[in-house]
């Protein structure tokens, strides 16, 4: 099987370009479909979140991480490896809350706001609430709760991006019911 | 050596995938029961194992081995399970497992966004690559097949 | 090498006889401040790490002990809630002791009977005639090995994955079985073992499973 041994060696080259364009029709068609800022944020989180449970098997079957233990270990991870993986950049991992609970990923650079300049209609748009979606559905496949959103943004004159996330709780997981 | 089968369940308990290869004896009770029962017994022991450990573990249960078949375990962080069961002759196939996992599952069934998660696999292409796969293992033999 | 515990199981599947032989020390004690940056919860009547790892504490670990008091399940020692005791900023600082939790007897019954049914399962699900259920389950901590004899009585031994000599050893525990207990006229039948001499016999033989796995070649 050819796909096998050329399995571990580095993910496909694509033009980066063409993503960010794809992303930003993929935005702009929604602004249109969904008259309200807050339903295209809510919608491009949901796309985010699907992506995110079939990513999530992408990233464990690529890298040879294995379940955390530790929130720490978790923002490390996605931090170092995942945001490394899929959008080549490496954000720092800040602002740790007192119960290490919550912390803060700050995006010097975001590949998906390349081209943007966000119109003064669309002030309550969320650009780049895909990522959120990603996070809070690749997190959930491995039982972590998470609440994800933006904290300041570029695209809205903030000098970086930073992305909030906090831990609610583990997913537990139980014997579906009716079995023996 | 060989292979006697291999079942592929979902975090949920979802026989995703069954697949047979030399098999003499069958659990006298409806798939539908053996593959509750099979994952019932995994979970069970999971817990087990997790209770009797005098130590702390990382990967957990791996394999098990009766008088005449070996069952190799291998989970992923997401809960998908995969379970092999062999003849005695196999050595520990975690490996073998998680290479199911990430070049046929990833690839054919998560990658593609019409197979929809959770729910029995209907791949044609993920059948056939899976059944290839595992005839060309080494300790795979079609002395029965 | 250890051997870690020996069961033995009647046919009923109820445990009849238990020794721990090699207990590993897995305890961590750590003074907190407010708030606690692990996630804790209750199983099994426990209050266990659900989330958060550091300093040897571990998924999984039971908090042994606060301020070093011994707590009582998921009770403090003066019966106050563990988890609201540890909400509370003014506890603070707080010394916790976490390790894993010791089983109780009951425990240990229930894993026993519990171990009964999935031998039963293995040999259900059998893909082959004639199969046993479980004689070894290995994880990477440890190898349970069972032996069940043709009267239905399980030898189970846990043990080092890899300590060797282990199916001699659980027929060497048979043996002794059906000299101190068996023979001894006052033990009745599918009844918990308590019987001096078994006990020192038991001991003597993992004493020298364990020597002679040391100097025996590694496999």
């Amino acid at each position: 099987m050819s796909r096998q041994s050329n399995r571990t060696s580095d993910s496909k080259k694509m033009n980066s370009e063409l993503f960010t364009l794809t992303y930003g029709a993929l935005v702009t068609q929604l602004c249109k479909d969904y008259e309200n800022d807050e339903e295209v944020n809510k919608q491009l989180d949901k796309m985010g979140y699907n992506i995110g449970v079939r990513l999530i098997e992408d990233f464990l079957a690529r890298s040879s991480v294995g379940r955390c233990h530790d929130f720490r270990e978790t923002a490390d991870v996605i931090a170092k490896v995942a945001f490394k993986m899929y959008l080549g950049v490496t954000p720092s991992v800040t602002n740790w809350s007192p119960a290490g609970d919550e912390f803060s990923l700050i995006l010097e650079s975001n590949p998906l706001v390349d081209f943007v300049e966000l119109p003064d209609n669309h002030n309550n748009l969320v650009y780049s609430s895909l990522l959120c979606g990603v996070l809070r559905g690749s997190l959930e496949m491995v039982q972590m709760a998470v609440d994800v959103r933006f904290a300041q943004d570029t695209l809205r004159g903030d000098n970086v991006t930073e992305i909030r996330m906090k831990f609610i709780k583990r997913i537990e997981e139980n014997l579906p019911a009716g079995d023996e | 050596m060989t292979v006697h089968n291999l079942y592929i369940f979902d975090r949920n308990g979802t026989c995703l995938h069954y697949g047979e290869w030399n098999r003499k004896k069958q659990a006298g009770i409806s798939k539908d029961e053996e593959f509750k029962l099979m994952y019932g017994m995994s979970f069970s022991i999971r817990s087990f194992v997790s209770k009797m450990s005098p130590l702390d573990m990382k990967d957990g249960f791996m394999t098990f081995q009766t008088s005449r078949y070996k069952l190799h375990y291998y989970e992923t962080p997401t809960g998908l399970k995969i379970i092999m069961n062999t003849d005695l002759g196999v050595p520990n196939s975690r490996d073998i497992l998680h290479q199911i996992y990430s070049t046929l599952y990833v690839e054919y069934i998560v990658k593609n966004p019409l197979c929809a998660l959770g729910d029995t696999l209907q791949s044609e292409l993920f059948n056939s690559r899976l059944d290839s796969f595992v005839r060309a293992l080494p300790f795979f033999s079609a002395r029965a097949a | 090498m250890a051997i870690f515990s020996v069961y033995v199981v009647n046919k009923a599947g109820g445990l009849i006889y238990q020794y721990d032989n090699h207990v590993p020390r897995t305890e961590v004690e750590k003074t907190f401040s407010f708030p606690l940056d692990l996630v804790l919860k209750i199983h099994d009547e426990k209050v266990v790490v659900s989330f958060g790892q550091r300093d040897g504490i571990r998924v999984g670990h039971a908090v042994l002990s606060i301020n070093g008091v011994d707590v009582n399940g998921k009770n403090t020692s003066e019966g106050k809630e563990i988890l609201e005791y540890l909400k509370d900023p003014a506890n603070y600082p707080v010394s916790i002791k976490f390790g894993r939790a010791r089983l109780s007897s009951n425990e240990k019954l229930m894993l026993a009977s519990m171990f009964h049914s999935l031998f039963a399962i293995g040999s259900q699900l059998s893909p082959e005639v004639g199969s046993s259920g479980i004689e070894m389950l290995e994880t990477d901590a440890f190898k349970l090995h069972c032996f069940q004899t043709l009267t239905g009585i399980k030898f189970i031994v846990l043990a080092d994955p890899r300590q060797t000599g282990i199916d001699a050893l659980l027929r060497k525990i048979y043996e002794i079985y059906s000299d101190f207990a068996l023979k001894n006229p006052f033990y009745s039948l599918e009844m918990p073992i308590r019987c001096e001499l078994f006990d020192q016999n038991l001991k003597g033989s993992l004493e020298v499973a364990e020597k002679a796995a040391t100097f025996g070649p590694v496999s």
